[in-house]
């Protein structure tokens, strides 16, 4: 297991590397904003814009470019700093990633309940009207996109702006570390309209796989044994169908670490998706880089812990 | 050197202003009769106390003062920083002594310009000295620093005695810029541009840096004196004892506390908040708006309401709006070095087809402005001399709905015996993604269609649309639909000068889109810049702008109003000369 685990790390490391060569790469060979002039404002002169572009280093070939910014993160861990408001970027991500992790956890949590809740019920039930129903809205959350679901909820629900003024909206996200009850009241709405498509989406395939596995031999034999149906279905049936959903939670958590960028810009958060989004319309390289290997970065781990996590859910998995 | 002493209050507007628009020549673009327009005198008294949100949608385009170039940051720097002069919230054209004891003493021949400062303005903590002219003087050589990056000082602080030497490292400081005693600055200059140097002083540029605490922020590249800066004026962006801003968080929040040192009788503002929040990031103006509309204490920042939402508060709630004339302007710009537009008779056609209503309409239709026809925007000094709203008299700007046969009347002359574009050629066309901007593409790009041309619209964000296209004439871009220009100050040569002055075409960021490049033009201009006197630079520029109008090389279609809006417990105050909320007056009820 060690030894798989570490032949990971490698790869990770490998993929880390490459992601932030293909996004240089790709900084550089599409039309993108250019860095200098935009710093130099509306009426700079041209040994200005010139000599800013020698100070961010942007006259030297794009390698060189490339493994400055390299040297300067594996050695410093240094981002570098940001073209557009001289801040580090390290300190700009580190600031916005509480607001992503909240945003994602509670989502996250919200959606495992429901989609499993649901996705059980809808399995031991097949073919009722409660299986229908649940099924139908499901398919309706999946194709409600979060943008249009999370505007339709500000103006249903919002404090200010909504016609049943009965949750915080926009705007509102407050930090956990300044007011944990502000903090929750304000990401109540984001997560229930995060949470939609990902629970509709984990209880239809839960309800699929949970239907198919409690159609085998084995679980045939459980029920002949006697077991309680209770028993039967969390301990002998879910355990089994359960691998995808967790496959597919491990890439989504890890994707929403990385930036949720339509629910934070609907709610006003102030995540890591609102500064990658920003950084690409400023041409910011540097926030564009950190952010993109955050989000690698993220992905990457949190498939790992998928894959080790399967050795525990599963018995037959092992490792060589 | 024979000095123009200005001591009376009157004399010292026009001074600074640099336009005849202080004595009211600018009547025709008065738009108090419209639904919400600001009236001519706002109240500005005011409660003390409580806390005003500004809602927005970005960042400031610099923390820094010294680099600051945007509407949305002078709301910030006004309220926190004391340049030599600056704008009350009534009067967008006469700047008023502000860190300065008086008017900018200008010589004769306009090359020596000398300002008295106060000597009881103190910055903010921890710096708690009284500024001095040296601190002016180090704000000004800063921001010739490329680590600071300001994008304006050359323009009007270039010929500046020594700038090029320190520019060049040859110097450690600009040798044109005197501080005889700690209360005078004078800057001395190689032409006669002192007329505008004076009215560049009204910029936050001038607001005084203490160099013993900034110059270690400022060896930092980029300089990290913005997330470290000190104030002057009524408010502080919030910091730790050591001066490091905690108030500010990029793209998320600016927190405005009140400055310990400001002393009240040192200046015009009121200051009647307590706390200012900007909470940025409001990507979705229409939520946003609504939000401000139903809300308490809140204003917009660096968005105006979206059309639809813009004629729903006219029609229910046109007292939470506030236009004003912004001071700019947006045109569609033609290349006219390259074909079919080098030909002076086919950019007349072109601008006497325009349907520029159709285009006025894609940003809200006639609450957003007048129709331009020419290139100084109201309430600017020169507009009226230019030809005001009427425009110039040039017939292929006289159809706002556009005029065909006109427009093939021209083609004729042009070259062109059917009246139609033959050429097969498609004409590269660079425009702005999502929004307004790229309904105004569209639109634009119908209008040519219907002289036959092939427009071939590339739409990009607004960035790349500039830096990697409009701005760089080596990207042969033919149509520039997306541009526009907003003033400096209240002097015309800040609309005309960058974006049609032959001299001012560049590699990288170049403004003057249609690179323009006509002699005679480029020489007037030189001549005006050394103009003195606010009523004869008027008349130098607004003949200047007649000369630019009826070369055609760009279509005029809107001078833009600014539309904000406030919650109702707000008593919002527009400072006119910004066309945003003067953070400084505006108090809630």
């Amino acid at each position: 297991m060690i030894r798989y685990i570490l032949r990971r790390l490698l790869w990770v490391v490998f993929l880390l590397f490459a992601v932030s060569f293909i996004t240089f790469v790709i900084f550089y060979l599409l039309p993108s904003a250019d860095p200098a002039a935009l710093r130099a404002g509306r009426q700079p002169n041209p040994a200005l814009v010139a000599s800013i572009r020698h100070q961010l280093g942007l006259d030297q070939p794009w390698y060189v470019q490339y493994g400055r910014y390299m040297k300067n993160l594996i050695f410093h861990f240094d981002f570098g700093f940001s073209y557009q408001n001289g801040v580090p970027v390290r300190q700009l991500i580190f600031s916005r990633l509480p607001a992503s992790i909240s945003l994602a956890a509670g989502a996250a949590f919200l959606w495992l309940v429901v989609g499993i809740g649901v996705g059980i019920i809808a399995a031991v039930r097949p073919r009722t009207k409660l299986d229908r129903a649940s099924m139908g809205l499901a398919l309706v959350g999946i194709s409600a996109p979060v943008y249009w679901l999370g505007l339709v909820a500000l103006y249903l629900f919002s404090s200010d702006i909504g016609l049943i003024p009965i949750l915080p909206g926009a705007n509102s996200y407050v930090p956990l570390s300044e007011d944990p009850f502000s903090w929750f009241t304000s990401l109540i709405m984001p997560w229930c309209v995060l949470a939609v498509s990902f629970a509709a989406f984990y209880s239809r395939l839960l309800r699929g796989n949970l239907t198919e596995v409690l159609n085998e031999d084995y679980i045939r034999t459980a029920r002949a044994k006697g077991l309680s149906e209770r028993r039967v279905v969390f301990r002998h049936g879910l355990r089994s169908a359960i691998t995808p959903i967790v496959t597919i939670f491990g890439l989504d958590l890890g994707i929403l670490l990385g930036g949720a960028i339509l629910t934070e810009t609907v709610f006003n958060i102030p995540g890591i998706g609102r500064l990658s989004y920003s950084s690409i319309v400023r041409s910011d390289l540097p926030v564009i880089q950190g952010t993109v290997l955050l989000g690698a970065f993220f992905i990457v781990f949190a498939n790992l812990f998928v894959d080790i996590f399967y050795a525990f859910l599963d018995p037959r998995v092992r490792y060589e | 050197m024979k000095s123009i002493r200005v001591c009376s209050a009157a004399l010292l507007a026009l001074m600074l202003s640099l336009t005849v628009a202080a004595c009211g020549s600018s009547s025709s673009s008065n738009t108090s009769t419209k639904v919400g327009a600001v009236p001519a005198e706002q109240s500005l008294t005011g409660k003390t106390g409580g806390n005003l949100t500004v809602v927005a949608s970005s960042d400031v385009d610099y923390i820094d003062p010294g680099a600051a170039y945007y509407q949305f940051t002078f709301m910030v720097t006004t309220a926190t920083q004391r340049a030599l002069y600056s704008f009350g919230p009534d009067d967008a054209v006469n700047a008023v002594p502000d860190l300065a004891t008086q008017a900018p003493d200008v010589s004769s021949d306009g090359k020596t310009v000398t300002v008295k400062i106060k000597s009881n303005v103190k910055f903010s903590p921890p710096v708690n000295r009284a500024a001095t002219s040296a601190d002016v003087k180090y704000a000004i050589e800063r921001a010739f620093l490329p680590t600071v990056a300001n994008g304006y000082a050359g323009a009007y602080f270039g010929d500046i005695i020594g700038v090029k030497e320190f520019q060049d490292g040859k110097a450690t400081e600009i040798s044109g810029i005197d501080t005889p005693n700690s209360t005078t600055i004078v800057f001395n200059l190689n032409r006669g541009t002192g007329g505008v140097v004076a009215g560049a002083l009204a910029l936050p540029i001038s607001a005084p840096v203490p160099k013993e605490y900034a110059a270690k922020f400022d060896a930092k590249n980029p300089s990290t004196y913005g997330v470290n800066q000190v104030a002057t004026g009524p408010y502080m962006i919030e910091a730790d004892s050591k001066g490091a801003l905690t108030g500010y968080e990029p793209g998320k929040k600016i927190n405005l506390v009140r400055n310990p040192n400001w002393d009240r009788a040192t200046d015009f503002r009121k200051a009647y908040l307590d706390t200012i929040n900007i909470e940025e990031g409001n990507d979705d103006t229409t939520v946003a708006s609504r939000q401000i509309l139903s809300g308490n204490g809140q204003v917009n920042g660096d968005f105006g309401p979206p059309p639809p939402v813009l004629k729903q508060i006219v029609n229910t709630t046109p007292d939470q709006l506030a236009l004003t004339p912004s001071g700019g302007l947006r045109y569609v710009s033609l290349n006219t070095t390259l074909a079919p537009f080098n030909n002076l008779n086919v950019r007349k056609a072109v601008l006497a087809v325009f349907d520029r209503e159709a285009m006025r309409a894609t940003r809200g239709g006639p609450l957003l402005g007048p129709i331009a026809n020419h290139f100084i925007p109201p309430a600017m000094g020169g507009f009226d001399e230019a030809g005001g709203l009427t425009g110039t008299g040039v017939d292929f700007l006289k159809y706002p709905k556009g005029n065909l046969a006109l427009a093939k009347e021209y083609m004729k002359k042009g070259g062109f015996p059917s009246g139609m574009y033959t050429g097969s050629q498609q004409l590269l066309m660079v425009g702005t993604s999502g929004g307004a901007a790229q309904k105004s593409s569209e639109v634009a790009a119908a209008q040519l269609e219907k002289l036959g041309f092939k427009p071939k619209l590339r739409l990009v964000t607004q960035d790349s649309m500039y830096t990697k296209f409009c701005n760089v004439p080596k990207a042969k871009v033919v149509i520039c639909p997306n541009v526009g220009w907003l003033k400096d100050f209240a002097d015309p040569q800040t609309i005309l000068d960058p974006t049609f002055n032959g001299k001012n075409i560049v590699d990288v960021n170049n403004s003057n889109w249609p690179q323009l490049n006509v002699a005679s033009v480029n020489s007037a201009m030189d001549s005006a810049e050394v103009v003195v006197g606010a009523s004869a630079r008027n008349k130098a520029w607004a003949a200047i702008d007649r000369q630019i109008t009826a070369q055609a090389p760009a279509i005029p279609w809107i001078w833009d109003d600014t539309a904000n809006i406030r919650s109702t417990n707000v008593a919002g105050v527009i400072n006119k000369f910004n066309s945003n909320w003067d953070l400084s007056f505006t108090s809630l009820k």
